[in-house]
């Protein structure tokens, strides 16, 4: 028989090998990814795999040889950046309205701003290009960054509303009190007070942005294409470059996961909040 | 008669109402200040997309007649959808695909989530670990599980053979592309779920349950009685998000099968894809795209319906 103490640690013993195993199943297909763009062209595809090598870094070479990497990073990076700020923006003005007023309707009006976040990209796509292309907007960034505008405005608005409702209405009332209107209070109370929230909700919306593919690969072409769409173009009729794929992935990834590792405790916090309090 | 009826006085107090009406006006305004921008751009960026699509669900556009006009055929593009055997085929995928990987990431979402509600060593950067995969760009992970589902090549199928059993063509065969897909998707977003979850659980109050330990309640009873039911907004939250995206999941499955086999894995997105931009039945593809919008808004009403049942 086995005494409760001895049972407790068996118990947890079992809870971190699940655990563990777990962790090692989330990180494994990025590793290999990490592993295999450091991989000699010759070992990408070597049966039975090889795990011990001198690592190389033709792949990034290869990637960044044609000179267009960069440009195609950098519009990722503004299209993203652009996107968040605006979103941000409009998205606290609106959750901070959410979170602090009482009026009829709410809660329709907090569902209904989630549809534009439910409609399937590819539904609205056609009608966007077509627009697009009328306004001669067709491989720009800002045609991305208004597209991007559709699924970054609704998430914004759903995580402030729930990071401004977690600031107690006391602080600002008695700002108030004290002379401040209430846009200023919005300012010098709420927005410091929601920052963590606000970086939180910056990261998230930077990082669909910085993953989007769909709207990318349709509404851009040479100019202002995005990671996502060069990273496919690195499957050729002829051949997939899997090492070149490897290394890309790997850049584009990284940015993601750093952001990610830092953000995390508020990202999924913002993420439940919103709908349940507010 | 009293001072106050002075005309002076009356005038005073004229202006105080007013501006006490002002106020009130403004009060009841305030909220759209904040609020209105957000919905006035959303609404300026898909109107048009909207209104477009949805005359286009009534018009046969196709790229070689359009120049001669786009005739009005009424809803003869939803009549022949439904007659369309590779449509209700792309309906029963994306079906399929939603109800099982939802469901498996409930189960396992759960039992991650109910594992981690424990004092581990470690929380922070577990979580952190377990976070990466939801956070990952979707195409990098389609092309990323391509390599490891490799028939030939792949080390899934190579360790797979180590352990003596056979080698599965995993993306190529029509009966195992699509629980294939869906394998991606659980590995992708189970995190999300489970740490949605243990956000929820660790927003409990302790008290039910310290009173149901006293009670003597099994692991079972307490999970089923007290667990569930608390957890049930939580619940409610994540199965909205994550109804949301699988409905219309396109770039995970389009980089890893697009849509083959033989259409095993080619969902509603996959398939207005396939109409919009490679047939440019532009018509047919809104009617189409229409059909899912309706779909999924019916979809999240209910859910909608009762989250919003559940705050009053």
């Amino acid at each position: 028989m086995l005494q409760p103490r001895q049972t407790r640690s068996i118990r947890m013993f079992l809870i971190y090998l699940v655990i563990i195993l777990a962790v090692l199943l989330s990180i494994f297909p990025i590793l290999y990814l990490l592993i295999t763009s450091f991989k000699p062209a010759d070992l990408t595809f070597a049966v039975p795999p090889v795990w011990i090598f001198h690592p190389t870094l033709q792949n990034y070479f290869d990637v960044f040889a044609g000179g267009t990497f960069n440009k195609y990073f950098m519009n990722s990076v503004i299209v993203a950046l652009s996107t968040t700020a605006i979103a941000l923006t409009l998205g606290s003005f609106a959750g901070y309205g959410f979170a602090r007023f009482q009026f009829r309707g709410k809660t329709w009006m907090m569902l209904s701003s989630l549809i534009p976040q439910m409609l399937p990209p590819i539904t609205i796509i056609v009608p966007l290009y077509v627009l697009f292309n009328s306004m001669k907007l067709i491989d720009t960034q800002l045609a991305l960054i208004i597209s991007y505008l559709t699924f970054s405005i609704p998430l914004s608005i759903w995580m402030m509303t729930g990071f401004f409702a977690d600031v107690p209405p006391e602080l600002e009332e008695s700002a108030m009190i004290d002379g401040c209107t209430r846009m200023g209070a919005f300012f010098r109370v709420n927005l410091p007070i929601a920052a963590p929230g606000l970086a939180a909700t910056a990261i998230l919306s930077f990082i669909y942005c910085w993953n989007e593919f769909l709207y990318a690969v349709i509404l851009t072409g040479r100019d202002a294409r995005t990671l996502p769409v060069t990273i496919t173009s690195f499957m050729t009729n002829k051949a997939i470059l899997w090492g070149r794929i490897a290394a890309s992935g790997s850049l584009i990834l990284v940015p993601v996961l750093i952001f990610a590792l830092l953000a995390q405790r508020y990202l999924v916090r913002g993420l439940s909040r919103g709908a349940v309090k507010g | 008669m009293s001072v106050a009826n002075t005309p002076v006085e009356q005038t005073t107090s004229t202006a105080v109402a007013r501006h006490r009406a002002r106020k009130h006006f403004f009060r009841r305004i305030e909220p759209a200040l904040y609020i209105s921008p957000a919905f006035l751009v959303l609404a300026a960026i898909l109107i048009y997309p909207l209104g477009y699509s949805f005359w286009l669900s009534f018009h046969q556009w196709l790229l070689r007649s359009f120049r001669q006009g786009v005739p009005f055929i009424g809803i003869k593009n939803y009549l022949d959808l439904f007659t369309n055997p590779d449509f209700l085929n792309s309906l029963r995928i994306t079906f399929t695909f939603v109800f099982f990987a939802v469901g498996i990431e409930f189960v396992l979402g759960m039992g991650l989530a109910l594992l981690l509600n424990h004092d581990l060593h470690g929380k922070g950067m577990i979580r952190s670990l377990i976070l990466l995969p939801m956070m990952c760009t979707n195409v990098v992970i389609g092309l990323t599980f391509r390599l490891l589902l490799n028939y030939q090549y792949g080390i899934v199928n190579y360790y797979l053979g180590a352990v003596g059993l056979h080698s599965i063509e995993w993306l190529s065969k029509p009966g195992v592309a699509l629980p294939a897909v869906i394998l991606v998707d659980v590995w992708n977003t189970t995190s999300f779920v489970a740490l949605l979850l243990l956000a929820g659980l660790q927003s409990m109050p302790e008290e039910p349950f310290e009173a149901a330990r006293i009670d003597g309640a099994s692991a079972m009873q307490t999970f089923y009685y007290l667990t569930l039911p608390l957890l049930r907004p939580t619940i409610l939250v994540a199965l909205l998000w994550r109804l949301i995206d699988t409905f219309r999941i396109f770039d995970v499955i389009y980089l890893l099968t697009a849509g083959g086999p033989a259409r095993a894995t080619e969902t509603v997105s996959i398939y207005v894809y396939r109409y919009g931009f490679q047939s440019f039945n532009l018509g047919f593809a809104s009617a189409a795209s229409f059909i899912m919008i309706a779909i999924m808004i019916g979809i999240a009403a209910v859910l909608a319906r009762s989250i919003g049942r559940q705050e009053q």
